[in-house]
Formats: structure tokens, C-alpha cells, sequence
């Protein structure tokens, strides 16, 4: 497992720019779009962070960076001390398996050609987990006590599956490879509010049991100051400002956060 | 006491499919009073938006059909009407606008054409007043440059910009009535909090009455004076905002709130109602509601509770405020026993 004491950082981002190319026109120039521009963070191990910023401010780019699934054009990130670069092979493979995503929406992010048995099955494989397949199945009856599941779902379909259920069957899966960072790319925005808390009492639970870290990518800054440790607040491809839920909430510095803050639609309750 | 300006009593709106009747929307009644902004709150599938639709008589056919009730407008029932004049009064008196902007616009055409053929549809405005008319419409919904946008496509526009351009339209024939169907949902953060404090100034400006739909209880709070929510296919409870929020009745509206995650419950696991939603093709014969409540007694799962009234004169449809002589400091398994 992970050598991260808990406290310390497990992630660190370094000054991360992505740039994409833009071609204007047929025979345009080729210009570049700077999606992502200087971004610098730590995840401390055990701990929650929290990237906040509306559509287009870069944060699912920085999201799929930490998750190996796009390079940096600068910069880079460091797993556990190391960066991920230098690790080739096997090793960037087993940095992968650490490393697992829970995304906004559960009906597109599970293979509805598979079911629960393959899904959960599936990375354990690719990952040398379990030695029959008997024994993986096991490990997937386990994931989806862990989950709330009954394990008669595990030969059932996504469809079968309210949109909270298949979201609990998408964190059963990220689980599935026995991560200790999970990046949750918006994990409740499609959801219910009464399946929400049930998503975030789940969320919850694993990382004190289990010790995981996460990075929250939201636009919901309530949802952010239940769950979150840290923010960073992102804007036009920047984090502009950062700090603990109190220091964000309380007093915030910047213009953009204090307008993001006012535009909650907010219950006094 | 205020005058309603529509009133919808027993309306049922239900759906065959293929495992069987669908009753999305069973038995709704309420009043939309002139000047106010009444929101209807719900998960998905509490049928809310079919209620939205139903007004307007745009439920999707031939599946849906209304079954029953009455939509009292003007003296009228709008469900007596036929269909051409029920054609002519939608866009006029009763206007809608929906989540998805870009959906709803007409991509091949500009937006200055689009906003003049709904007033000439009507032929309320035309020609040159028309033209003029769009221009400060578009003023009116915080369009920094109407001479430019009226000759632009509407993908040529930020979602935020596109929703402005619906709600111009919608107004353009100054409807007595705006339905929005969660207008802001597909919406950044900052662009939603502009849209809801415009639709609230239009509202208060023009006295235009608001039905909005909604999930969103933040939205309910900023903008509504009252509140309907709705639960399988029926309002479970109606009050003012500030006293549903603060002091809810109902043992679903109590759930949603206290399930809420806020800063102040940082650290607290958050409330939550266990179970689904059933199925609007096999509603349970009680309240729809008690698999999931906390408070029931053996009584809510044989029997649908009427809608009652509460301490402070509330709707709330739960045995909980029947005036007939329960036990409720028992517990379901007391009285069962």
C-alpha cells in the first residue's frame, strides 16, 4: 500500500499547463488554446480537496491529468514522491490501479453491455487481483456490501439500476482495483437530492474506513463545503485563490469567489 | 384574500405503456393566485414537469392523455377547449420556457426572426412594431447589444444568453402566465443566480404570475412566495416559502431538507430516506410515501391519506394531520399490535 503518512501529500500537482491546438480555418495558423494554466496543488493522503469552477474553467482538464489520462504540456505530477513520468510499463500500470475515477454520470460511465459481475471483475483482472475467478467474485459480493448492494445484483444490468444504484455500482468498480486516491468528477450532480445523501454518507464512510484520498472536482459549492477539507477555486483555466472551507467560506479575497458564493441557492436551515 | 388566476382541481395526467397505466400525475390541486410565483418542488418522477405540461395540453401523445380534472383559467375549463383555441392561447395568455435553451431555439433561423414569428403567430405585433417590439424585449432581459443579437444564430450564443433569448420570447406576447420548467438547470453557477434574479424582476415588473418548476430547493427559497412539492404523482404539501423551509410538515418535505448537505452538517453523516420512488404503474395502495417514512403506522400502507390541514391552515396530504382521533404518540407496531 501506499508509504504516505496520512497528512502528507499523497498527489502534488506542479505548475500543470495544458495547452490544446485550435485550428482556425482549413489552411489557419495553428494556434493553441491554454486550457489549463500554471496549476499548483497538494492532496494530502487521508483528505479531501475540492476544485471548484464553472464550465470551462479547466477543472475536469486537471482532473484528467491527475488521472494519467492526459499529459501535461508543462509541468507534472508526483504520485507517493514520485512523478508519474518516470514510471514506464508496469510500474505506470500499477500507479493507474491507484488511481481510480467516479464520474457525474452514472448512466453513460458503465458498459451497459456488462453486468455487475464483469464490471466489478473487469479491472481486477487487468490488474492481477484475485487468482480464479471464483475469488474475484467473492471480491465483488464484498464491494457491493461495502456499497449497499445485495450480491444478487451482480448478474444484473446498469439498466436494472436507479441512477443512485449505478452510482454505487460505479464506486464499487473504482474500488475494484483496491485504490488509494479517487478523483469524484462531479459524483451527485445527476443525482436526487434524497440519493445525494445517501452518495455523500457513502463517499464518506469509505474514506474514514478505508483511508482514502480524494479530489472533488464540483460547481456545487455546497456540496464542496460538506465535504471538502481544502478548496481551490478555478477560473479561466487558473486556481485564483485557495484555502480550508472556513477561509473560502468566511473570507474570501477574490471578486469571482465572492460572486460564486453569493450565486448559491442557498437553504437557511 | 388572494384572487387565483388559475386553478387546477383533481387533475390527473396519466400514460399507457407497455407494463401498463403510467399515473404520473394523480390527482394535483392547486391555485396559482394573480402576481405570485408558485413553485412545484419534486424529485424525478414526482411528476412536475408532466403537471407544467399539462397545463399547456403539450403532453406528449398518444401516450399521455388527461384523464380527469379541470384547469379553471378566466372562467373557463382549458380542458373543455378544442384544440384551436386551446392553440391560441398557449404562447399568448400561457407561455413556457424550458431547460434546454438550445433544444427549444430554432438553429437554422436568427434570433430576431424567431422572437418576431411568435408575435406574429399571435398577431398581436407585427411588422415594424414587431421588429421594434424584439429589439426591447431583448433590452428588457439584459441583452447588452439587441441590434447585433437579432441577427445571430442561437449557437452563435453562451447557454446564458440563449435562456435570455427564450425568456424575451416568452414574454413576447405578454402572457398573464409564465411556466418554467427548471429554467436554469443546464446553467453555470453565476449565469443561473443572473437568469433567476431577472425572471424575479420581470415578474415583480411586469406582475406576471410564475409557476416554477423545480428540484432545487436553493431555487425555491430565492425566488418563490409559495411552494407546492410533490411526491408520486401528488402535492404532499403547499405553503408559503419561508414557512415550508423553516418548519416543514410533511414527512417527505422534512427528509429533503434535513437531507441537504450544508457546511453546518460538515463531519454529521446526512439524513437520508432510504428506498426509491415507486413506480407510477403500481403506485402503492396507501401513501405513497410510508415504505420510505419514518413516521408511519401500519394505517399509511392500506390507505391513501386525504389531504388535511395543518396548525397553520398548510395542505399537507398525511394521516399524521387527520382530525380523526389517531393515537400518534403510538408506533406503527403499538397500534398494530
Amino acid at each position: 500500500m501506499t508509504q504516505t503518512a496520512p497528512g502528507e501529500a499523497l498527489v502534488v500537482a506542479r505548475n500543470l499547463v495544458k495547452r490544446f491546438p485550435v485550428r482556425t480555418g482549413l489552411l489557419g495558423k495553428r494556434e493553441y488554446k491554454t486550457a489549463v494554466n500554471d496549476v499548483s496543488f497538494e492532496v494530502p493522503s487521508g483528505k479531501t480537496v475540492a476544485i471548484v469552477g464553472e464550465s470551462g474553467s479547466g477543472k475536469t482538464t486537471v482532473a484528467l491529468m491527475v488521472l494519467d489520462l492526459l499529459s501535461p504540456t508543462h509541468g507534472h505530477i508526483l504520485y507517493d514522491g514520485e512523478r508519474y513520468a518516470v514510471r514506464t510499463g508496469k510500474e505506470r500500470l500499477a500507479l493507474r490501479r491507484k488511481i481510480q475515477v467516479v464520474f457525474q454520470d452514472p448512466y453513460s460511465s458503465l458498459n451497459g453491455r456488462m453486468n455487475v459481475r464483469e464490471a466489478l471483475t473487469e479491472g481486477m483482472v487487468i490488474h492481477n487481483i484475485g487468482n480464479t475467478a471464483k475469488e474475484r467474485e467473492e471480491m465483488a459480493v464484498e464491494l457491493l456490501k461495502q456499497v449497499s448492494l445485495r450480491a444478487d445484483a451482480l448478474d444484473k444490468y446498469p439498466h436494472e439500476f436507479s441512477g443512485g444504484q449505478r452510482q454505487r455500482i460505479a464506486i464499487a468498480r473504482a474500488l475494484s482495483v483496491q485504490p488509494s486516491f479517487i478523483v469524484l468528477d462531479e459524483p451527485t450532480s445527476a443525482l436526487d437530492v434524497s440519493v445525494q445523501s445517501q452518495v455523500l454518507n457513502l463517499l464518506q464512510r469509505l474514506q474514514r474506513e478505508m483511508g482514502l484520498t480524494y479530489l472533488f472536482i464540483s460547481h456545487n459549492l455546497e456540496v464542496v463545503s460538506y465535504m471538502s477539507d481544502y478548496i481551490c477555486v478555478m477560473e479561466n483555466g487558473m486556481i485564483i485563490e485557495r484555502g480550508t472551507v472556513e477561509e473560502i467560506f468566511d473570507t474570501p479575497k477574490m471578486e469571482y469567489t465572492k460572486r460564486l458564493l453569493a450565486a448559491i441557492p442557498r437553504v437557511e436551515v | 384574500m388572494p384572487t387565483p388566476l388559475l386553478e387546477v382541481q383533481e387533475l390527473r395526467t396519466w400514460f399507457s405503456t407497455s407494463s401498463g397505466i403510467a399515473k404520473a400525475v394523480d390527482g394535483v390541486s392547486f391555485n396559482l393566485n394573480a402576481g405570485e410565483t408558485l413553485a412545484i418542488v419534486g424529485e424525478s418522477g414526482s411528476g412536475k414537469s408532466i403537471t407544467a405540461l399539462s397545463l399547456m395540453q403539450l403532453v406528449p401523445e398518444p401516450a399521455g392523455y388527461i384523464e380527469s380534472g379541470r384547469i379553471l383559467y378566466g372562467g373557463k375549463d382549458l380542458l373543455d377547449l378544442t384544440w384551436e383555441q386551446m392553440r391560441s392561447l398557449r404562447g399568448k395568455d400561457l407561455a413556457m420556457i424550458f431547460q434546454e435553451p438550445m433544444t427549444s431555439l430554432n438553429p437554422v433561423m436568427t434570433v430576431g426572426w424567431q422572437i418576431r414569428e411568435a408575435m406574429e403567430v399571435h398577431g398581436k405585433y407585427r411588422g415594424d412594431e414587431a421588429r421594434q417590439r424584439t429589439l426591447s424585449l431583448l433590452d428588457k432581459v439584459g441583452i447588452r447589444d439587441p441590434k447585433q443579437i437579432v441577427k445571430q444564430y442561437p449557437y452563435e450564443l453562451s447557454g446564458g444568453m440563449r435562456q435570455r433569448v427564450m425568456i424575451a420570447m416568452a414574454l413576447s406576447n405578454d402572457p398573464k402566465i409564465l411556466l418554467a420548467d427548471e429554467p436554469t438547470t443546464a446553467l453555470d453557477v453565476t449565469v443561473q443566480a443572473q437568469i433567476l434574479d431577472l425572471l424575479a424582476n420581470l415578474q415583480k415588473q411586469l406582475g406576471m404570475t410564475m409557476l416554477l418548476i423545480t428540484h432545487d430547493l436553493g431555487i425555491v427559497s430565492r425566488v418563490a412566495h409559495r411552494v407546492a412539492v410533490m411526491y408520486g404523482g401528488q402535492i404532499v404539501e403547499q405553503a408559503e416559502t419561508k414557512q415550508l423551509l423553516s418548519n416543514p410538515q410533511h414527512p417527505y418535505t422534512q427528509g429533503l431538507i434535513a437531507s441537504l448537505p450544508t457546511r453546518a452538517r460538515r463531519g454529521e453523516d446526512l439524513y437520508t430516506m432510504e428506498g426509491v420512488v415507486p413506480a407510477p404503474t403500481a403506485w402503492p395502495v396507501g401513501c405513497r410515501f410510508a415504505a420510505r417514512c419514518p413516521r408511519k403506522w401500519e394505517l399509511c400502507e392500506r390507505v391513501i391519506p386525504d389531504v388535511y390541514t395543518a396548525e397553520d391552515g398548510r395542505p399537507v396530504r398525511c394521516h399524521l394531520y387527520s382530525p380523526t382521533e389517531l393515537d400518534k404518540t403510538k408506533s406503527p407496531a403499538e397500534v398494530a399490535s
